[in-house]
């Protein structure tokens, strides 16, 4: 056929071409969670045109609000999905996320500059990180089961090293517009959730650790057997895991100017829940970032909407436990899909 | 002069013993067929070749030089791929990322040249392997048939100029077809300077392809003999009675 008749035949027929390209999308990684946040933007848009004063979607306050809510469970998100894609799991991210945070306050409370307190508190999350792919490695352990020790114990480190307090956070004026200030109107922290995006994304899909990763988490034996050190690429990917912990913290510090020793709680299972939404496989080796991305989103969408609608909180907690599962039915049926093109 | 050999290799697991005093060579340009019963040894010998076992005594050369492979990546700089049963392919990658797995074309910030990978495999897979089907380098390897699997291993194999190819009961898991495909592939090859071990305990199969037979009992070698100084009863025989 050539190309005029193919067109042709597609302007003969644009229900089979809109067909075609429904199925195309739903066929991408990602494509069936794309859609649905699509619709679901459009749908609030609409409504935020049609009752600007009931239904306040599109008011500034609230993107404000979205964007500032958006990037620590975002964050928290990406480190989470990398190792769900090289096959293992990380419950720990909520109290290291709490920890490293407190560790940090901390150390500015003491008078140590936050430029230099930041990168401990990363450095904290990464080798606790290290930490859990060594004991799941090591003992040939499920990392569930290891990090949720992880989780038990970080969350008591904190009432150990700072008791049940809050913990002020006053770092200088620099890391807080770095961090916690405004550029152009956008959220500061939300442009690190996308800078960060981006930069996991060209890891994860364009460079070879990614694609190590990838194979890793899809088929460990084969990996192994074509020579990729797999246990090199899951410790790096419980690294990445507990460094974005603390990066959450970062955020999250900053934008309140205090830490709560109890604020992480419930955050690992939501950033998990986040990951399944946007497509990753709970056995490994498939998804990808930008799921990740609309998984997060998709879940601030809906908290927003109804907290616009002013529904009761526990409609939320139903809302995101139907998504999550309605997710997994349809990447299950989708199984085949969602790998590295 | 041989390209690869085992030179009275011993391997113990423990007090399991599963080879004893193994020595056989492959030369250039040549099939043999690596047969034998179940429990025979053939696939810890595989695992031998590629670097997955190490031997308990004796040794393994390439060329005539003394070799110790410790891994798979040091049986691959020697020129030796192996083709496993469920070939070593990660299901939720494309093909062009499975066929430069672990050697990806990268620029030198370790960035993939996707574009060149994605090339080079569909010219591979075009040019050098004719089990076809394959219309797409991005196509999920989950999404292939046993056979066109195979293909993309070997393909594999022959993009990274590899000198023997180990297969490993590479006909288990293939319709007829694929079958025929595979073994015409592997006389192609050989054409073409790569020479094969078939591993497997089809015998005709083997029968079929190979210059030379080397049939293994209980861990050690019964019979080496040339295509044309045997028969397939004889084989037959080797194989069920010792």
């Amino acid at each position: 056929m050539t190309v005029t008749e193919l067109h042709s035949v597609r302007a003969g027929t644009p229900r089979r071409s809109a067909a075609a390209w429904l199925h195309q999308i739903l066929s991408m990684p990602a494509g069936a969670i794309l859609l649905v946040f699509l619709v679901v933007q459009l749908a609030c848009i609409i409504a935020g045109l049609a009752f600007p004063d009931d239904f306040r979607y599109l008011s500034p306050q609230n993107m404000g609000i979205l964007m500032r809510s958006v990037p620590v469970l975002g964050c928290l998100a990406l480190g989470a999905g990398i190792l769900m894609i090289a096959g293992e799991f990380d419950l720990s991210i909520g109290s290291v996320y709490t920890l490293t945070a407190v560790i940090m306050a901390m150390l500015v409370g003491n008078g140590i500059d936050a430029f230099i307190a930041a990168p401990i508190g990363l450095m904290v999350g990464a080798v606790i990180g290290l930490g859990n792919g060594f004991l799941t490695l090591r003992f040939n352990l499920p990392s569930f089961i290891v990090t949720l020790g992880g989780l038990l114990f970080w969350r008591g480190a904190v009432l150990l090293i700072n008791g049940a307090v809050q913990v002020r956070f006053d770092p200088n004026p620099v890391f807080n517009a770095m961090f916690g200030g405004t550029v152009l109107g956008i959220n500061a922290a939300f442009i690190w959730f996308i800078l960060l995006c981006l930069a996991f994304w060209a890891l994860l899909h364009r460079h070879k650790l990614g694609n190590h990763i990838f194979a890793t988490g899809g088929n460990r034996a084969a990996a192994t057997a074509i020579g990729v050190n797999t246990s090199r690429i899951k410790m790096i990917a419980f690294a990445i895991a507990g460094f974005m912990a603390a990066f959450a913290g970062i955020l999250a510090t900053t934008r309140v100017g205090s830490v709560q020793p109890g604020q992480g709680a419930g955050l690992e299972l939501q950033a998990i829940a986040a990951c399944v939404i946007g497509g990753l496989s709970l056995r490994g080796g498939r998804g990808s970032i930008l799921g990740v991305f609309l998984g997060v989103m998709l879940i601030f969408t809906i908290t927003d909407v109804l907290l616009l609608m002013r529904a009761p909180g526990f409609y939320l907690d139903m809302f995101i436990a139907t998504l999550i599962v309605v997710a997994s039915i349809f990447n299950h049926g989708l199984d085949r899909r969602g790998g590295a093109l | 002069m041989s390209l690869l050999a085992l030179h009275n290799v011993n391997k113990h697991f423990g007090p399991l013993k599963a080879l004893s005093d193994l020595s056989f060579e492959i030369n250039e340009n040549e099939v043999v067929g690596l047969l034998g019963d179940n429990g025979a040894g053939k696939s810890t010998t595989v695992n031998m070749i590629s670097g997955i076992h190490q031997p308990t005594s004796g040794h393994i050369s390439v060329d005539g030089k003394k070799q110790v492979f410790t891994c798979r990546r040091d049986s691959a700089e020697a020129g030796v791929e192996t083709i496993y049963q469920n070939t070593a392919l990660v299901d939720s990658l494309s093909i062009s990322r499975n066929i430069f797995l672990g050697r990806e074309l990268t620029n030198r910030f370790g960035f993939m040249d996707l574009k060149r990978m994605r090339e080079i495999s569909m010219q591979v897979l075009e040019s050098a392997v004719h089990i076809s089907g394959i219309d797409s380098p991005d196509k999920l390897v989950g999404d292939l048939s046993g056979g066109q699997k195979q293909a993309v291993a070997i393909a594999r194999a022959v993009f990274f100029k590899r000198r023997v190819l180990l297969l490993d009961e590479p006909t288990s898991a293939l319709s007829v077809r694929e079958t025929e495909a595979l073994l015409n592939q592997v006389l192609k090859l050989k054409a073409e300077g790569v020479s094969s071990v078939l591993v497997t305990h089809n015998l005709y199969h083997a029968y079929q392809v190979c210059d030379r037979f080397v049939i293994m009992s209980h861990g050690t070698k019964v019979l080496d003999v040339d295509k044309a100084n045997t028969t397939i009863e004889e084989l037959t025989q080797h194989v069920v009675l010792t």
